[in-house]
């Protein structure tokens, strides 16, 4: 998201003349940002759906969420929010014309995608071992579900930077569009576990 | 196809303004994806009482009561729905036409043809079947009229994998496809839907809430996104009908 806003301001120091000439940028593809408003609705009903059920059943759920690990929760925060950091920090090197050096930091994006999946299956690991399971209640419904959901949208994720690397390897492509877009996604997915960390670990 | 047609088209390949190509084929077959479309929904939502899929959480005797209240709707509907399925091969069909008609090659469209050919079995005909055979013999004892409630509408609301396959195939032959024949939105729109099926695994373990295969999350959310796809698709075949040049080659 830092992106859009720095290409918004450089348009702004570029002057009149050359705002003019330049229209503003949208990052990436159009149609990756159907995807991502799209989605943000759909999470977003979710969400709605898991604080109507929460109001339901306060006690439930408080009691519940005391069974997950804030620590876990937060570090895997950390690794997602320095993937996406790296994933900016590419699409600024490969606009600058820096090519290898967007590929690396694409490459360290995605590593710390891989280290959240591990995380994640650990914590899921010791919670199944501990006897929380999708059936125990409505809570651990919505917690599986919705970190599962969203497990699915990192491996899209990663999918997606794949072929940001695959178009960063060939200097015959080397789209733009396509490294923004990817980036688009991937700041997508950070964002929604953002809320799904608050709403599931922190909100008390 | 008359010369003045092709000759027109070739020199404007493609103009939406253009009145439709001598497709008479395709474009019967096109139009009937919105009339199997709206006969399914009106069996589906008036008839069968399907959707919005009856409450899991009932006892056994109002599972009874569900199929003798309404025996006779469910028997005109799914009666109607098993003479009519085969325009869900009809649909699949016009979009696998179009799917050969993509740079991708045909692959990505046996894909979409067959998981959803599969999918059909349990996402639509078993569930008429279990309705079917439940109301043929109302006498019968009330626990084996809910094994085919239950049976019925967890195949219904919960088969997954086929749809899952489809989807997939069908947003990475639009993703790769060169020749536009549908917009790349539509890709995600069409991803949109896996996330759906994923969020319908818990119907086999909830009984009620926001995951049972009436809830809002394992169901309306998913019948929304699906009705929003739908409805585009219709759009879009449409439109790659009319901007398919009327000389274009015959499919291999």
């Amino acid at each position: 998201m830092t992106n859009t806003d720095q290409t918004a301001s450089d348009l702004d120091i570029a002057g009149p003349s050359h705002s003019a000439a330049r229209p503003v940028h949208m990052p990436g593809d159009g149609a990756m940002w159907v995807m991502v408003l799209g989605d943000f609705i759909i999470f977003g009903s979710y969400f709605v759906i898991f604080m109507i059920y929460r109001a339901m059943a306060p006690h439930e759920f408080l009691e519940s969420q005391q069974h997950l690990n804030l620590n876990v929760g937060a570090l895997n925060t950390l690794v997602l929010l320095t993937s996406s950091w790296f994933v900016a920090r590419s699409v600024q090197a490969v606009r600058a014309g820096d090519h290898s050096r967007g590929l690396r930091l694409t490459y360290l994006g995605g590593l710390c995608g891989v280290l959240f999946i591990v995380i994640k299956a650990y914590e899921w690991t010791a919670k199944v071992a501990a006897g929380y399971t999708m059936p125990s209640n409505q809570f651990f419904m919505f917690y599986y579900m919705l970190t599962g959901v969203h497990l699915f949208h990192v491996g899209l994720g990663l999918l997606i930077l794949g072929i940001v690397v695959r178009e960063l390897r060939n200097p015959r492509r080397r789209r733009l569009s396509m490294v923004e877009s990817g980036a688009t996604y991937w700041h997508m997915v950070d964002l929604l576990w953002i809320v799904i960390f608050a709403l599931l670990y922190v909100m008390r | 196809m008359s010369s003045a047609v092709s000759t027109e088209s070739a020199a404007r390949p493609v103009d939406p303004g253009a009145r439709p190509a001598g497709k008479r084929d395709v474009w019967i077959v096109f139009w009937i994806v919105p009339a199997f479309y709206t006969a399914f929904g009106i069996i589906f939502f008036a008839l069968a009482r399907v959707m919005p899929p009856p409450r899991p959480d009932v006892t056994t005797d109002q599972m009874a009561h569900f199929f003798h209240a309404h025996a006779t709707t469910i028997q005109i509907g799914f009666g109607i729905l098993v003479l009519i399925v085969g325009g869900a091969g009809v649909a699949n069909g016009i979009v696998v036409y179009h799917i050969k008609r993509m740079t991708v090659g045909s692959v990505l469209g046996y894909a979409y043809m067959g998981s959803l050919a599969v999918g059909a079995l349990p996402g639509c005909l078993l569930v008429a079947f279990c309705f079917l055979t439940a109301v043929y013999r109302p006498d019968r004892d009330p626990q084996l009229l809910a094994l085919l409630y239950d049976l019925g509408l967890l195949s219904y609301v919960g088969s997954l994998g086929c749809f899952t396959t489809a989807w997939f195939a069908f947003a990475i032959a639009i993703l790769y496809d060169r020749n536009q024949i549908f917009p790349k939105w539509l890709a995600y729109v069409t991803v949109w839907q896996i996330v759906t099926e994923i969020l319908a695994i818990p119907v086999f373990v909830s009984k009620a809430g926001p995951f049972a295969w009436n809830g809002s999350i394992a169901f309306w959310v998913g019948t929304v996104v699906f009705g929003f796809w739908l409805s585009c698709l219709i759009v879009f075949l449409k439109k790659a009908n009319d901007l398919q040049p009327a000389d274009e080659a015959p499919l291999p």
